[in-house]
């Protein structure tokens, strides 16, 4: 029968879409908006001069819909991929591998409007009122660790779910006494009614951070070793650059989509660790990576997708060496 | 079982619907006109055929039917792809998915940088003598690679590793084939297995450790190509003349970076020295000695077929759409089997969501709360009638009694802060939307409706009104958000409006299209017979545009319910659109689905209600 024989097609058309193909151009995705030194070599090519394949390069909205395009095959590795949404995916046992650190920065801000008369010392008069918080983000991430931080019983809190520009609004209208979130929009419009929760030393102290990664999908590593190699060597080199000589944030910054200025001003706050410092400091026993993913890990974990009891064996440092 | 039993009687049904429709096709065709709507009335197999044929798709692209009638395919697929997974960094360097070999690929990548650097050098303004130099130091760089290829620079020792790669895949083909691989099995190890639990059981999804003897002989072989598989990866072409090369290029680099001056100088230098990092991993190997390994992978993917026989049959017709993927730690359903879940697991989780202490994100799905009837009396008395009442209100004296006063009782009793017995009343993400979609629907029909009369009525209506309606109502919902976050808050209000607004433009445009489609003759019928013009609204206008009106709402509800997600998405607190906000940001495909569903049921069922409405209100319809 015809529908019969259309299933069958369908099948196969999906069963062919499996195979991939993989080694013949390599497939990154990464963020509009977030600057970052390999943006460089991004744009003169210099990635596809060392892999010996083009490298195309898409943007992304979301780290979710990253993982997504992962599993569907169209991309190969994700460079600067958030940690919440690498998390969410492998404790759903997404065949997906961490890599490397692409760059940290310091947590997601809370932010506390002006005349609430809250700040860290008495932050728990927040119990009872309303938060905005976009939900299962990093910025939901530094949310529950802050509250942990500083003892406030996150239950008691009326926790609204926005995204940081309608949190932003949220906020100067005072419909929330709180608002957590991302985005150098969003942020700026919520420092102007008010001021965060906890600086930069203070999240520190509480062992508070934030860092993007760089994913690949399992079928890619295996087959291509070299090409992701040969990947974080790219990047690392143009980190390495961009540390000695910043001439060229202006190309940088066209390719993020974002002013001169405002680059300058997010690439402030970045941080990009060496590999040998990733090996030494980060990924070792006990190391700041290592804590931080375990800790996110039990954040994120849902009856479904629990927490793993071990997150090294999604991690794979061996290309950094 | 259950899903087994079910899946058959869908098939039965499909195929009942299709015989028995057609049967009746064959009667019906010579007593009824085409174009006569009598013919789409009665014909519920035709329903029981869309929603069996839904299902069955169903049921088999989310796997549901392939794990009730194959409990163990899962499980044995799990084997294979550990095996394809130990096999992959071996089978990918050799053209069997790929076209060309790897060392072919690494020699065309490097050629074309080695190419890229004498371009490079020849638009560069060095001094003749160190041009020379560099040239040299590149074409030395060609040659070490160029040489990986050829035998006679091969390190020793490596023909006999690649045999004995190459020996031992093919005696892994045959001890796949041979009967009495893997040998008898070890009892705790089995005893762990069948311990698992089944597939979708937990969380794990597939049960990892071999449950079948089939299953075995895979896994057996996985654990076997591992270590062959490391072996190989070990294989450098690292001859002591291949590296005595590197070591020279690595050396004149170092002397020449010493005396170099300028800057791209430099920079061409370390661009040698990073390619010849490249060439020292020595992948290249010439072609003939890697040959057997690419003929013993070919043996074992022919003893991987043979000794899969009907699983993969299995693989093909009962699980389409995707594959079972090995992973870091267990195996896992890929294509449709992860994002299509099974219709027995999204009844699972919605069963265990609508547990009224369960519920999601600590509120329940649908279900009731005891509310006392202050809380209301709050809602309805405003406060400030207390202060209408003549006197004080009571203060502490110095015992620290506060003398409350009749002031105060007032107050009291207009904050509902008086006790009262609870009544039940619904509460719930559902209940939460349900509300919503009603009162943004209730005010769309109660201000739009009226409106729109006017509009077919008035000139100055029409021409007053027509640009506001026409130029908001192309607007998206979604694209209001912003403003109506700063006008309303955060509260339920903004919602309602937001769907409000949907339902509104909808109204008015069919209500007035039902005034102005109101046949004339029946207007002056009525004006001769006497009727003022109040009566010639309610008596002739109203009934003639009902049917257009009541489809306005039909076309509404469908078009609230599609405007849920993002009104819910302005400040989500509670409502299936939020549910199904958080759950999209963490890929949770079976919470997904069940809101999706409950979406669809709940527009179903208001559109039924309304179907139901229009056959009673206005039977005349399509009569006329």
């Amino acid at each position: 029968m015809k529908f019969k024989k259309s299933l069958i097609a369908v099948s196969t058309a999906f069963f062919l879409s499996t195979l991939a193909n993989a080694a013949d151009e390599v497939n990154v995705a990464f963020f509009l908006e977030w600057a970052t030194p390999n943006q460089v070599a991004k744009v003169e090519q210099q990635y596809d001069d060392a892999l010996g394949v083009p490298v195309n390069w898409t943007n992304f909205d979301a780290g979710t819909q990253m993982t997504e395009a992962m599993l569907a095959g169209d991309i190969d590795i994700s460079y600067s991929q958030g940690l919440a949404p690498f998390i969410n995916a492998v404790n759903a046992n997404a065949p997906i591998k961490l890599i490397s650190i692409a760059v940290q920065y310091p947590a997601n801000d809370c932010v506390v409007r002006n005349g609430e008369g809250i700040d860290k010392s008495n932050a728990n008069e927040l119990e009872g009122k309303s938060v905005a918080v976009p939900l299962a983000t990093m910025a939901d991430y530094s949310f529950r660790m802050m509250m942990r931080a500083l003892d406030v019983d996150v239950d008691e809190i009326n926790v609204v779910d926005q995204v940081p520009a309608d949190a932003a609004v949220s906020l100067a209208d005072g419909a929330v006494s709180m608002a957590c979130g991302f985005g150098a929009d969003s942020m700026s419009k919520m420092y102007e009614v008010g001021a965060p929760l906890m600086n930069l030393a203070d999240k520190e102290a509480a062992g508070i951070i934030s860092f993007d990664v760089v994913s690949v999908t399992e079928s890619f590593a295996q087959e291509n070793p070299d090409m992701v190699k040969t990947f974080l060597e790219v990047t690392e080199q143009a980190n390495k650059e961009f540390a000695a000589d910043q001439s060229k944030i202006d190309v940088i910054a066209k390719d993020a989509g974002l002013s001169v200025e405002a680059t300058r001003n997010q690439m402030s706050e970045f941080y990009f660790p060496s590999h040998s410092e990733q090996l030494s400091e980060y990924f070792n026993d006990g190391g700041i990576a290592s804590v931080a993913i375990s800790v996110v890990g039990g954040a994120f974990a849902t009856p479904e997708n629990p927490a793993l009891d071990d997150y090294s064996s999604v991690i794979d440092t061996s290309y950094m060496q | 079982m259950f899903v087994a039993i079910l899946y058959i009687v869908l098939v039965i049904v499909l195929v009942w619907s299709i015989v028995h429709g057609r049967k009746v096709i064959r009667t019906e065709r010579t007593d009824a006109v085409f174009g006569n709507p009598i013919r789409t009335q009665g014909g519920y197999h035709w329903v029981a055929c869309g929603v069996s044929s839904l299902m069955l798709v169903w049921f088999t692209f989310s796997w549901d039917a392939g794990r009730a009638f194959f409990p163990n395919a899962a499980n044995e697929l799990c084997q294979v792809a550990k095996l394809n997974r130990a096999l992959n960094p071996v089978r990918s360097a050799f053209p069997l998915d790929n076209r060309h070999l790897l060392g072919t690929r690494i020699l065309k990548r490097d050629l074309h940088q080695i190419e890229l650097l004498s371009e490079q050098l020849g638009e560069m303004g060095l001094a003749e003598t160190d041009r020379e130099k560099i040239s040299a130091l590149i074409s030395d760089l060609r040659q070490t690679l160029v040489l990986q290829a050829s035998t006679e620079y091969m390190a020793p020792g490596i023909m006999g590793r690649f045999q004995d790669v190459a020996a031992r895949i093919k005696q892994l083909a045959r001890d796949i084939q041979s009967e009495d691989f893997p040998g008898p099995a070890d009892e705790t190890r089995l005893a762990e297995a069948l311990a698992q639990p089944g597939w979708g059981e937990s969380s794990t999804e597939i049960p990892v450790l071999p449950k079948t003897e089939r299953g075995r002989i895979f896994d057996a072989a996985a654990e076997i190509m591992t270590g062959i598989t490391a072996d190989y990866s070990e294989i450098r072409n690292d001859g002591p003349d291949l590296t005595g090369r590197i070591e020279d290029i690595r050396q004149s680099i170092e002397e020449l970076e010493a005396i170099a001056v300028q800057q791209e100088h430099k920079d061409i230098l370390s661009d040698i020295e990073k390619i010849s990092k490249r060439i020292d991993d020595f992948r290249v190997f010439p072609t003939q000695v890697t040959q057997g390994i690419e003929a013993s992978l070919i043996l074992l993917e022919q003893a991987m077929q043979d000794r899969q026989g009907s699983l993969r049959f299995i693989d093909a017709w009962a699980l389409p759409g995707g594959n079972i993927l090995a992973g870091n730690n267990a195996c896992s359903e890929q294509g449709s089997g992860r994002w299509l879940p099974k219709p027995s697991d999204t009844l699972a989780t919605f069963i265990w969501m609508a547990d009224p202490g369960q519920g999601y994100k600590g509120f329940p799905l649908f279900w009731y709360k005891m509310k006392p009837v202050s809380e209301m009396v709050d809602f309805i008395v405003p406060d400030w009638i207390a202060d209408l009442i003549p006197g004080e209100y009571g203060h502490h004296d110095e015992q620290g009694d506060i003398d409350y006063g009749f002031k105060d009782s007032i107050y009291n009793f207009a904050t509902g802060d008086f006790d009262s017995f609870s009544v039940p009343v619904p509460t719930g993400h559902i209940w939460d939307s349900i509300l919503r979609v009603l009162a943004g629907l209730f005010l769309g029909i109660l201000l739009g409706v009226p409106l729109g009369l006017f509009m077919g009525l008035s000139r100055f209506a029409k021409g007053y009104f027509d640009p506001l309606v026409e130029l908001y109502r192309p607007v998206p919902p979604l694209a209001w958000a912003p403003l109506i976050l700063t006008i309303f808050g955060i509260q339920d209000d903004g919602k309602i409006f937001l769907l409000f607004m949907v339902a509104f433009a909808i109204m008015v445009i069919s209500a007035r299209t039902g005034a102005t489609g109101t046949q004339l003759s029946k207007i002056h019928a009525a004006h001769s017979l006497g009727a003022s013009n109040r009566q010639i609204i309610q008596q002739v206008i109203l009934p003639n545009s009902l049917p257009e009106i009541l489809t306005g709402i039909r076309i509404s509800i469908g078009v609230c319910w599609g405007t849920l997600v993002a009104a819910e998405m302005l400040a989500g607190t509670t409502g299936i659109g939020f549910v199904e906000n958080v759950a999209r940001k963490q890929s949770d495909y079976e919470i997904i689905w069940m809101t999706i569903i409950v979406m669809g049921v709940l527009g179903l069922l208001f559109d039924l209600i309304m179907r139901f409405v229009i056959d009673r209100t206005i039977p005349w319809r399509g009569k006329g």
